[in-house]
């Protein structure tokens, strides 16, 4: 009694394993359209609206939902709290605090970074320049990514299901 | 006679389940990863195998080297 409920503990636990994975594939697309959107939005703010940096990406946070609305909100208090910092420091205190909550892999946070150097030390065209390059770059990565969870959410959904039997059967 | 049924069940088992992921990687583009699946599985299968044929030759020595 107690070996089948163990099996069936084991089973369910690599199905939920494989529906986690499935689900952070298709979350990935996801964040990565809505910071598409967080860093037009940035733009707008920086070149039309002329709002200084810190009160920039405050709104920014309050538009953008999950984690990045966490990336967004600590970047900016970090700007506001360390003073004689610079602009790329606090961005990458950010970026390292609230990565883990994101589903996004190395190639968006490489180009998070990169607009972190640019940020804020120079004129409005300069900037205007970084952000769309960013932008682009992360249109270019949600392609890729939503290809990816194409090809592979399925798969990782039963290939959980498909291990948490395999084991229970080497066990039983 | 009991124990070796249910060996054998569970070495079919291993064998389906086996197959099952193989098609799904190989479906999915990942045809190394299937092979890997699919040689990992043969050698523990075989391991078993191998653990069953040790106690087979143990009661041939006992019966037959009366040892």
């Amino acid at each position: 009694m107690i070996k089948l409920i163990g099996a069936l503990c084991i089973v369910f636990a690599g199905t939920m394993l494989g529906f986690y994975r499935a689900l952070q594939l298709s979350e990935r697309p996801r964040q990565i359209r809505q910071s598409i959107l967080c860093l037009q939005r940035l733009e707008t703010e920086i070149v039309y609206g002329i709002t200084p940096l810190p009160e920039a990406l405050k709104i920014i946070a309050g538009t953008a939902a999950g984690p990045l609305r966490t990336l967004f909100g600590l970047a900016s208090r970090e700007l506001e709290e360390n003073g004689g910092g610079s602009v790329q420091e606090a961005w990458e205190q950010a970026l390292k605090a609230a990565w883990s909550h994101t589903s996004m892999k190395q190639a968006e946070k490489d180009v998070f970074l990169q607009l972190g150097m640019t940020l804020g030390i120079s004129d409005r065209d300069d900037q205007t320049k970084h952000l769309r390059l960013a932008v682009r770059q992360l249109q270019a990565e949600e392609a890729a990514a939503a290809d990816d969870q194409k090809r592979y959410g399925g798969m990782w959904r039963s290939l959980g299901l498909l291990a948490g039997v395999l084991i229970v059967i080497l066990m039983y | 006679m009991n124990v070796d049924v249910n060996a054998i069940f569970q070495i079919a088992g291993i064998g389906i389940v086996i197959a099952m992921i193989h098609t799904v990687l190989k479906q999915m583009g990942k045809e190394d990863m299937a092979h890997w699946v699919t040689l990992i599985g043969f050698v523990v299968v075989l391991f078993m195998v191998v653990s069953m044929l040790n106690d087979l030759f143990k009661e041939i020595k006992t019966i037959f080297l009366f040892q």
